[in-house]
C-alpha cells in the first residue's frame, strides 16, 4: 500500500521532473546507491563474521610444565604461579596451575598422579616429606619427568631441585621480632606488676601444620629459639610451644586456631607460618577482642595482611618474593633441559614488613591496582 | 547509457527486468550464503561437547568391559574389551590437543595422554588376568580405576568449561544471526526500493518520448501545426516513429505554405481583372448615358457636314467633321487600349470643337515627341483632363486661356503634361483629387461624364503602380499642370 502510493507519488514527481538530464542524474545516483548498499552490506557482514570467527591468536609452546599446590586459590600460590608463567613464556614453555581446571578438589598426591599420567614435561610441586610423595616423585622421574619441589621439600626423593625460602633466615627474623615484642610487653608488665614473682613469663605459640613433616618448619623453629636465646641470656621469661593446626580437612584450620583463644592460657605471641593461618589468627584476635594483648607474627603480604599491620592488629609479617620463586622453578627446569643438571637449592628473597615500613607496601599495592 | 537507450525497445525492457531480477537474486544469494554459514557455525557449536561425551562413553565402556572380564573372564567380555579399547583409542586419537594459550587445548592434550596411559594400564591388567597373576592384576586394576576416575573428572571439567564457553559462543552467534537478519532485511528493502526507483525512471524515460509524441499529435489534430516537435533522442522504435512524425509535420507545413502562396496569387489576379472590368463598365455606362445613340449622331453630323460642303461652307464642314470624329472615337475606342497618338488627336479634335463653340478663345500648343506616338495607353484619359482644364481653369478667361500639351520621355516613363494658365487649384483640392475624394457636382453640364477619379484608377490599374499622376499648381490664377506618367516598358516589351 505504502509502496503503491510511493510509486504514484514518484510518478507524479517524475512527470514534474521534465528535465531529462535531472532524471538521468537521479537514475544514476539511485543505481550507484543500490550498488553501494550491496557492497557495503556485503562488506560489513563479511567483516562482522570475520571478527566473530576470529578467536584470539593462539600461541603454541614447546614444553608443558605443571605446578601442583595444595590450594590453587590462595594469593600466595597465584603470585608464585604468575611469576613462573611469565618466566616460562619467555622460554616458550607453558605452565599450568594444575587443579585450577578441575571441578573437584584434589590433593597434591592425586594431582601428581594426574600430572604423571598426562606425560607433562616438568612438575613443580608443593611437596612434603611423606613416603607417598617420595614415591610419586620417584615415579615421575623414572618416567623422564623432572620434578622441582616448591616451598616445601621432599629430601628423600630424586627431585631435581628445591625452590624455597630461607627458613633459617625467616626463623631468625621472627626471633628478633619476638624479642622486640617481648621487650615491649615486659616494659608494660614492669609498670603493672609490683613484684618479680608476679611477672609472668611470655608464652610464644608457633602454629604448625599437622600433616606436614616439613623440615622447613623445624629449621625455622630452631632458628627462632636460637635467636631468642642469643638475644636474651636467660630463658626464663618466655616459653615457646608448638601448636599443631589440623589442616587435614577443609575447615579445620580455622577451628583449630579459634580453639587456642578458647583455652585458659592464651599465648602472648602467635607465630603463623602460612597465609591461611595468618588470616585466621588475625580474624580471631579481632573477634575475641584481643588486639594489643596478643601479638601476631604473620606470613606473606596479601592485601588484607598488610592492611592488618597498618591497623596494628598484626605486629609484623614476612614478605616473600613470590615472583622470584616462580622464576627459579622455571630456571631449574630449563637448566635441566639445556644442560642436564641444575642447582639443587634456590632460595627466594624474604623481607620483613612491620609498622615501620608498611606504608611502602601499601603504596605499592595501590600502584599495582 | 546512450548506448543502452539506443537499443531496440524490446531489448531495453528485457534488460531492465533482467537487471532488477539479478539484483534481487544477488541479495537473496548473499542472504542464503550468510544463513548457511551461520547455520553451519551453529551446528558446530556443541561439536566439542559431543566429542567429549563420546570419549566419556567409550572410556566407561572400556572400564566396564575390563571389570566384567576381571570378574567373569568370559570370551565375550574380552572381545568387548578389545572392541571398546580400540574404539577409545580411535576417539582419543581424534582429540586435537596441544600446548597453547588456550586451556581447552592443554586439557585435551592431558586427557589424550592420560587415556593412552590408562589404556596401557588396562591392557597390563588384562594381560595379568590372563596370566592369572592375581596380585599384579589387582594392583593394576586399582591404578586403572584411579586413572579412570581422574580422566572422567577431567573430561567432566573440560566438558563443563567448554559448555559454558560454547553457550556463550552460541548466544553470540544467535545475536549475530539476529543482526544478520536485520541487516539482511534492511539491505533487501533498500535494494527493492532502489529497484523500483530504477525501473520506474527507466520506464518513464522509455515512455516519455511516446507521451511527447502523443501530446504533439493531439496539438496537430487540433489544427495547430506550429507545435514544438518532439526531439528525437534515441534510435529505437519510438525514435523512428517520432522521426517519421516530425518529417510528416514538416512536409505538411511546407505544402500548406505553397498552397497559400498560389491561392493568394490567383486571388490577386482575379481582383485586378474584376476591378478593371468594373471601372470600364462604369466608364461605358457614363458614355452611354452621355451619348445616346452615337451612330445616329454621326450620321446626323455627317449629313450636316455634306450639306455644309455642298453649300461651300468649308469651315462648317470641317467643324462638323471634327465633332463627328470626336464622337466616333468615343464609340470606337472605349473598350481597348489606344495609342498616345490617337489620344492626342482626340484632344486636338476636342480643342477644335471648343474653339468653334467658344469662337477660338483657347490657345492650344503642342510639344510632342513623335517617337512616342505609338506607345499604348488606356483610352479616354487625356480628353477628360483637358476638359477639366478648360471647364475649371480657363473658361472664364475669354481669349487669354491657353492649353499646352507636351509628350516626352522621362527616364523609362512617358510624361504627358497638360498645362493651363487658368485659375489654378488649391493644394487641398489637389490632395482630394489625387486621393479620389473630390466630390463632383452632379448634373454638371457640358462634359462627357468621366471624372478624374475614374481616370486615375484606370491609370493605376494600367500601370500597375500608384505614382501615375501629378497635379502642380503654383497658386490662384497661376494655372495648373496635370502630369500623367505611363510606363514605357509595358509597351516596349
Amino acid at each position: 500500500m505504502i509502496l503503491k502510493s510511493f510509486v504514484r507519488d514518484y510518478g507524479d514527481e517524475q512527470s514534474k521532473i521534465r528535465n531529462s538530464r535531472a532524471g538521468k542524474i537521479f537514475l544514476i545516483c539511485t543505481c550507484v546507491f543500490v550498488v553501494a548498499i550491496l557492497f557495503v552490506g556485503g562488506l560489513a557482514f563479511r567483516f562482522y563474521l570475520k571478527s566473530f570467527a576470529k578467536s584470539q591468536v593462539v600461541q603454541d609452546y614447546d614444553k608443558y610444565y605443571v605446578m601442583i599446590t595444595d590450594n590453587y586459590k590462595s594469593d600466595f600460590w597465584n603470585s608464585v604461579y604468575s611469576g613462573a608463567l611469565e618466566a616460562a613464556k619467555a622460554e616458550n614453555v607453558y605452565v599450568d596451575l594444575l587443579g585450577e581446571s578441575f571441578s573437584e578438589d584434589y590433593s597434591c598426591e592425586q594431582l601428581m598422579k594426574i600430572a604423571i599420567a598426562s606425560k607433562v614435561d616438568g612438575i613443580i610441586v608443593f611437596a612434603n616429606e611423606t613416603d607417598t610423595m617420595t614415591k610419586l616423585i620417584d615415579e615421575a622421574v623414572s618416567k623422564g619427568i623432572p620434578v622441582v619441589t616448591l616451598y616445601s621439600d621432599n629430601t628423600k626423593s630424586k627431585r631435581l631441585s628445591f625452590v624455597g625460602v630461607g627458613s633459617y633466615n625467616i626463623g631468625r627474623e621472627y626471633g628478633r621480632q619476638i624479642f622486640n615484642l617481648i621487650t615491649e610487653k615486659r616494659r608494660e608488665d614492669f609498670i603493672e606488676s609490683e613484684t618479680m614473682e608476679a611477672r609472668k613469663s611470655m608464652k610464644v605459640s608457633v602454629l604448625v601444620d599437622t600433616d606436614a613433616k616439613d623440615t622447613g618448619q623445624n629449621i625455622l623453629i630452631s632458628a627462632l629459639q636460637e635467636t631468642l636465646s642469643q638475644e636474651n641470656a636467660t630463658n626464663s621469661e618466655f616459653s615457646i610451644n608448638i601448636v599443631p593446626v589440623n589442616n587435614k580437612n577443609a575447615f579445620s584450620v580455622e577451628e583449630s586456631i579459634r580453639d587456642i583463644f578458647l583455652r585458659e592460657n592464651i599465648p602472648d605471641v602467635i607465630i603463623c607460618l602460612n597465609e591461611l593461618n595468618t588470616e585466621c589468627a588475625y580474624q580471631a584476635v579481632v573477634d575475641f577482642n584481643m588486639v594489643g594483648k596478643v601479638g601476631i607474627l604473620g606470613y606473606y603480604d596479601s592485601e588484607s595482611i598488610v592492611n592488618a599491620i597498618d591497623r596494628n592488629v598484626l605486629y609484623a609479617t614476612i614478605s616473600i618474593d613470590t615472583t622470584q620463586m616462580g622464576e627459579y622453578c622455571i630456571e631449574a627446569l630449563t637448566d635441566y633441559y639445556d644442560t642436564g643438571n641444575t642447582s639443587e637449592y634456590f632460595t627466594a628473597d624474604v623481607t620483613l614488613i612491620n609498622k615501620a615500613n608498611v606504608s611502602e607496601y601499601l603504596k605499592k599495592e595501590e600502584d599495582d591496582e | 547509457m546512450n548506448r543502452f537507450m539506443g537499443l531496440p525497445l524490446k531489448r531495453k525492457i528485457s534488460i531492465v527486468y533482467m537487471g532488477a531480477n539479478v539484483l534481487i537474486f544477488i541479495v537473496s544469494f548473499f542472504l542464503i550464503l550468510g544463513i548457511n554459514s551461520m547455520a553451519q557455525s551453529m551446528e558446530l557449536v556443541y561439536q566439542d561437547n559431543r566429542q567429549l561425551n563420546h570419549l566419556s562413553e567409550a572410556l566407561t565402556d572400556v572400564q566396564d568391559s575390563m571389570t566384567l572380564y576381571l570378574s567373569s573372564k568370559t570370551t565375550d567380555s574380552l572381545e568387548n574389551y578389545y572392541k571398546n579399547a580400540q574404539n577409545l583409542q580411535d576417539i582419543s586419537d581424534e582429540l586435537v590437543g596441544r600446548v597453547s594459550d588456550n586451556s581447552f587445548d592443554r586439557m585435551r592434550r592431558n586427557i589424550r595422554n592420560m587415556t593412552n596411559d590408562y589404556l596401557g594400564v588396562v591392557s597390563q591388567t588384562v594381560e595379568a588376568k590372563r596370566g592369572r597373576n592375581v596380585e599384579k592384576y589387582r594392583n593394576h586394576y586399582e591404578t586403572a580405576t584411579e586413572l579412570y576416575e581422574y580422566i572422567v573428572s577431567y573430561i567432566n571439567s573440560l566438558n563443563l568449561d567448554q559448555f559454558a564457553n560454547n553457550s556463550e559462543y552460541y548466544t553470540q552467534l544467535a545475536r549475530a544471526f539476529r543482526a544478520f537478519e536485520t541487516v539482511g532485511v534492511i539491505v533487501m528493502t533498500l535494494v527493492m526500493v532502489g529497484n523500483i526507483i530504477i525501473i520506474t525512471s527507466i520506464v518513464g524515460m522509455l515512455v516519455r518520448p511516446i507521451n511527447m509524441l502523443a501530446d504533439s499529435a493531439n496539438e496537430v489534430a487540433k489544427g495547430n501545426f506550429d507545435v514544438e516537435l518532439p526531439n528525437l533522442s534515441y534510435r529505437d522504435e519510438v525514435g523512428v516513429v517520432i522521426g517519421a512524425f516530425n518529417q510528416m509535420i514538416i512536409s505538411i507545413k511546407e505544402y500548406i505554405v505553397r498552397l497559400r502562396e498560389s491561392m493568394e496569387k490567383e486571388r490577386d489576379m482575379q481582383e485586378k481583372e474584376l476591378m478593371m472590368e468594373a471601372h470600364l463598365k462604369d466608364a461605358q455606362l457614363k458614355y452611354l448615358q452621355a451619348q445616346i445613340n452615337p451612330h445616329f449622331l454621326f450620321n446626323t453630323l455627317n449629313a450636316g457636314a455634306q450639306l455644309a460642303m455642298m453649300e461651300g461652307a468649308d469651315r462648317t464642314y470641317k467643324y462638323v467633321q471634327t465633332v463627328a470624329d470626336f464622337f466616333r472615337y468615343n464609340v470606337k475606342k472605349q473598350e481597348t487600349n489606344v495609342t498616345i497618338g490617337e489620344e492626342v488627336t482626340l484632344v486636338d479634335n476636342y480643342i477644335q470643337i471648343l474653339n468653334v463653340r467658344f469662337s477660338g478663345d483657347i490657345k492650344y500648343e503642342k510639344q510632342i515627341d513623335e517617337r512616342l506616338m505609338a506607345v499604348e495607353m488606356p483610352s479616354m484619359i487625356l480628353q477628360p483632363i483637358v476638359e477639366n482644364a478648360v471647364n475649371h481653369g480657363i473658361r472664364e478667361m475669354g481669349d487669354k486661356g491657353k492649353i499646352t500639351l507636351s509628350v516626352y520621355r522621362q527616364d523609362d516613363r512617358v510624361r504627358i503634361s497638360i498645362k493651363d494658365n487658368g485659375k489654378g487649384v488649391s493644394p487641398e483640392d489637389i490632395e482630394k483629387i489625387l486621393n479620389g475624394n473630390w466630390n463632383r457636382k452632379e448634373n454638371q453640364y457640358d462634359n462627357n461624364g468621366i471624372g478624374m477619379d475614374n481616370v486615375i484608377k484606370r491609370l493605376k490599374l494600367f500601370a500597375g503602380e500608384e505614382d501615375v499622376m501629378d497635379i502642380l499648381s503654383e497658386g490662384p490664377d497661376l494655372g495648373c499642370e496635370v502630369i500623367v506618367y505611363l510606363p514605357l516598358s509595358k509597351n516596349m516589351g
